[in-house]
């Protein structure tokens, strides 16, 4: 039984490597042996990456970099201080929670009727503002503050402190591996919006929305693309190798 | 002086006023939309049910609402499975993190890039697979390969998740009773039948909702491998609503669709929140 399992894990994992791998491969081939077809490396070559000067991937980065920078950085202000009302007492998990199982991009239709009225389509603000609450994010900070010591909090009050000031002060640092976790997760999560991108702000290509034109369009350039798909996971593949115990842990920690 | 804790309300207003605006305001004005006839570009005309009386006329939203139930009941038992087979597996291995680790990449790979792999790799015309085997793999003419394609694909997305939750749930099995089991004369068949399945079924059902929700949000693997094909085979409800409103621009009866599916996300919604809220308490 034991041995089974393990067969069926080495199966799986070399399935999830496989693509990975050969992303890696492909990215770093000389432009002709992929057309080629000739697999065996015949060198290695950063021409992928030179020829994607011209695309506008530069840009794409630019764009996702900041939009999901700045909708991360709103959703832990704006998520550790209801998390922390949540935790002395408001009533509002069953909402968090209920909006945690919805994709935003079922909302999508409605969400762009909001944004065409606020004359806010092709602007950052649409890519940016519609995600600040985020259930997520409340809800793993709400689980950390949950195996805090609430002592600290208490005596920071007897101290004098001001409610702001305990969140800023005793619990922003104390929850810092946390919100690191829950800051790449929810970073990670806005990165790889497709849909919601396109329809919002087509003006304004995010990387994913770069990624599926290039597809589009140059359907047969394995490197290019495998090139382009390294790019663009970089800055997220950096940040998890980074935290990755971290968030593992955080992620494991809410579900126990 | 002891201050009473309802002073720090207030902190929640951010997020509530943001939840109002981008999620229950939509919620509750897309009914209304849905009975307009609009283009996204043009004024909206009210056409008052007629959206809703053409729901049930559409054929093709039948066939796309058997891709999805089909695409779920493929995806959701592989995926229960494979959790939990690959938590038990690992569980206590030295190699157990870097597994975890591995498994959950998939998820953080950008979406796009994850799908340049795939289609350089198994393309039936120009991908890898056939330049090394001559093999054509049929996603793209056979419907049931078309669907099984998006199915492995949301597999390898997302069963690294899965086996994070079933893993902390496998941590939260205290080992005495494992341990006084085996010393009991159970075999470890028996301990894993007898002991850990019951104490997992709680994770695996939260598995089952949130497998369901992966299987709602299939719609983005779906533009970015299939769109639809073959014969509309992998056309989920998602990607039909996707499609019905920014590709042929009918964001009126996209919005009914939307009712609908929303209907059907918010009641598996409730059921996660009632699963979540119980853990949380307990």
């Amino acid at each position: 039984m034991m041995a089974f399992n393990r067969l069926v894990t080495t199966l799986f994992c070399a399935f999830v490597l496989l693509p990975i791998v050969w992303l890696l491969y492909a990215a770093f081939l000389p432009p002709e042996a992929v057309l080629s077809a000739s697999l065996v490396p015949t060198g290695f070559s950063l021409g992928n990456f030179a020829d994607l000067a011209g695309t506008g991937v530069g840009r794409a980065l630019l764009v996702s970099l900041v939009a999901s920078g700045l909708t991360v950085f709103g959703q832990l202000v704006f998520g550790l201080l209801a998390a922390y009302a949540i935790r002395t007492g408001l009533p509002l998990l069953g909402l968090i929670l209920l909006a945690l199982a919805l994709p935003s991009e079922l909302l999508l239709i409605p969400l762009y009727r909001e944004l065409q009225g606020f004359g806010l389509l092709d602007t950052l603000a649409a890519l940016v503002v519609p995600f600040w609450g985020s259930p997520l994010v409340v809800f793993l900070l709400l689980q950390a503050l949950r195996r805090l010591p609430w002592e600290l909090v208490e005596a920071a009050r007897l101290d004098g402190a001001g409610e702001a000031t305990v969140v800023i002060r005793v619990l922003a640092p104390l929850l810092r591996p946390e919100l690191l976790a829950a800051g790449v997760l929810a970073f990670a999560a806005h990165w790889n919006l497709v849909l919601y991108p396109r329809v919002v702000a087509s003006a304004l290509p995010t990387v994913q929305v770069f990624l599926s034109d290039l597809l589009r369009s140059k359907p047969l350039e394995w490197g290019l693309l495998g090139a382009a798909a390294l790019v663009t996971t970089l800055p997220i593949l950096i940040l998890y190798v980074v935290f990755e115990k971290r968030i593992i842990r955080t992620f494991e920690a809410s579900f126990q | 002086m002891t201050r009473s804790p309802e002073r720090a309300w207030w902190l929640a207003l951010p997020t509530l006023l943001m939840l109002g605006t981008f999620v229950l305001f939509p919620l509750v004005s897309v009914v209304r939309y849905a009975t307009w006839d609009w283009s996204g570009l043009s004024a909206p005309v009210p056409v008052g049910a007629g959206n809703f009386r053409r729901l049930f006329a559409d054929a093709e939203l039948g066939r796309s609402l058997r891709a999805t139930l089909l695409f779920a009941l493929l995806m959701l038992p592989a995926f229960l499975w494979l959790s939990r087979t690959i938590a038990v597996a690992i569980d206590g291995l030295r190699a157990e993190r870097f597994i975890k680790a591995l498994l959950f990449l998939p998820g953080l790979v950008t979406v796009g890039g994850s799908a340049i792999a795939w289609y350089s790799l198994y393309n039936p015309d120009y991908g890898l697979v056939r330049e090394l085997t001559g093999l054509a793999l049929p996603w793209s003419t056979e419907p049931w390969a078309g669907l099984l394609y998006i199915v492995l694909f949301t597999l390898w997305q997302s069963t690294g998740y899965g086996v994070l939750v079933v893993s902390a749930a496998l941590k939260g099995i205290p080992s005495g009773v494992k341990e006084a089991a085996r010393i009991d004369g159970a075999s470890d068949a028996q301990v894993q039948r007898l002991i850990v399945t019951p104490l997992l079924r709680p994770t695996l059902l939260f598995l089952v909702v949130i497998g369901t929700v992966f299987a709602i949000q299939s719609y983005t693997a779906v533009f970015l491998l299939t769109k639809g094909a073959p014969f509309g085979s992998t056309r989920v409800v998602g990607y039909y609503l996707y499609e019905t409103a920014f590709e042929r621009l009918q964001l009126g009866y996209g919005a009914a669709l939307t009712v609908l599916v929303l209907a059907a996300t918010l009641l598996i919604a409730a059921l996660q929140a009632r699963i979540l809220l119980a853990r949380s308490r307990a």
